[in-house]
């Protein structure tokens, strides 16, 4: 008898052997199968890349063409509006601090030209301060 | 993509084969079930997908990789084991081969004709030798004759050249033949 008769043989009774498996372990085997099943990928589970403010397949009201110029531009502007209306922001908060600090030196300085205070006074780190406080009360 | 029933029937028909793939490397049942389950797990979660075509060989892989851990974990633990078993003073080595040989024959079903256990005799002493063969020797003998797998597969699956598949084969075929002979067996 040759190695591959050999092997055919051997073959046949592993087969055999494979078949008259143990209850117990046949039934285990058949419960690790249908777990495996159950969690069998899908196309589905795959991670699309979806680009940013572009809605999902199937999902929300239905949209115009994507390939017609009106969903184009109504995707750019989606873009687009809320960076402008960021800059815009951005702008007028800079600009009210600006006039804030105007309008802090301007009481200053009228509060020192009423006054009499002695102008050595005026070279005082905490004369600024005191400035704000009695404006404050 | 591979439908649910493609893949239901795959491993329903390999399921068995994988468990006594298993058996013959880790030689306890409930830890080869452990593996092929894994296995079963890592094909469908992330090879569920893939055509019905490319399961056969994906899985051998799975399988095979899923076993080397096993040892691998079971090396890590021995390590513990043993370590602490030195400062507890318990016995040395846990394991007994003859305590596998007489489990094997205590699980053995009684049937009533003499040749299907006559059969049945035989075939536990293949599976027997079959454990007890190099572990690439009864790897490379046990894909390329009862998986149907050619060299060269085979050899991707082992990660080593088709040339070693072959002698692995050689000399697998060649202490099986010697073994079963010297047991009384002939097929």
């Amino acid at each position: 008898m040759n190695d591959v008769e050999l092997a055919y043989r051997i073959r046949q009774a592993l087969n055999e052997g494979a078949e008259r498996l143990d209850y117990r372990v046949a039934m285990r085997l058949e419960k690790a199968r249908r777990i495996a099943l159950a969690r069998q990928k899908s196309p589905a589970d795959t991670p699309v890349w979806i680009p940013s403010l572009r809605l999902a397949p199937n999902s929300g009201p239905v949209l115009p063409d994507e390939s017609s110029s009106t969903w184009t531009w109504l995707r750019r502007a989606g873009v687009l509006v809320p960076m402008l209306a960021l800059a815009i922001g951005f702008v007028g908060i800079s600009r009210w601090h600006e006039e804030q600090d105007i309008a802090e030196r301007a009481n200053l300085d009228l509060a020192v030209l009423l006054d009499d205070t002695p102008i050595d006074t005026y070279a005082d780190q905490g004369f600024g301060e005191m400035m704000r406080v009695e404006q404050g009360m | 993509m591979a439908t649910r029933e493609e893949l239901g029937d795959f491993l329903a028909s390999t399921e068995r084969r994988a468990f006594k793939q298993a058996v013959f490397a880790l030689r306890d049942d409930d830890s080869a079930l452990d593996v092929v389950q894994d296995a079963m797990l890592k094909l469908s979660e992330h090879y569920g997908d893939r055509p019905a075509a490319e399961l056969p060989l994906l899985f051998t892989r799975i399988l095979q990789n899923s076993i080397h851990d096993f040892f691998r974990r079971q090396k890590v633990r021995n390590t513990w084991v043993t370590l602490l078993s030195s400062l507890s003073g318990n016995r040395d080595g846990d394991e007994d081969p003859l305590e596998t040989l007489e489990a094997l024959h205590g699980t053995e079903a009684a049937e009533s004709a003499a040749d299907q256990a006559e059969r049945a005799q035989v075939i536990r002493i293949i599976e027997e030798e079959i454990k007890q063969l190099p572990a690439r020797q009864r790897q490379a003998f046990l894909l390329r004759y009862w998986e149907d797998m050619d060299v060269a597969e085979t050899a991707a699956t082992m990660g080593c050249s088709e040339g070693s598949v072959k002698t692995h084969c050689s000399r697998a075929t060649h202490a099986l033949a010697r073994a079963l002979q010297a047991r009384g067996i002939t097929l």
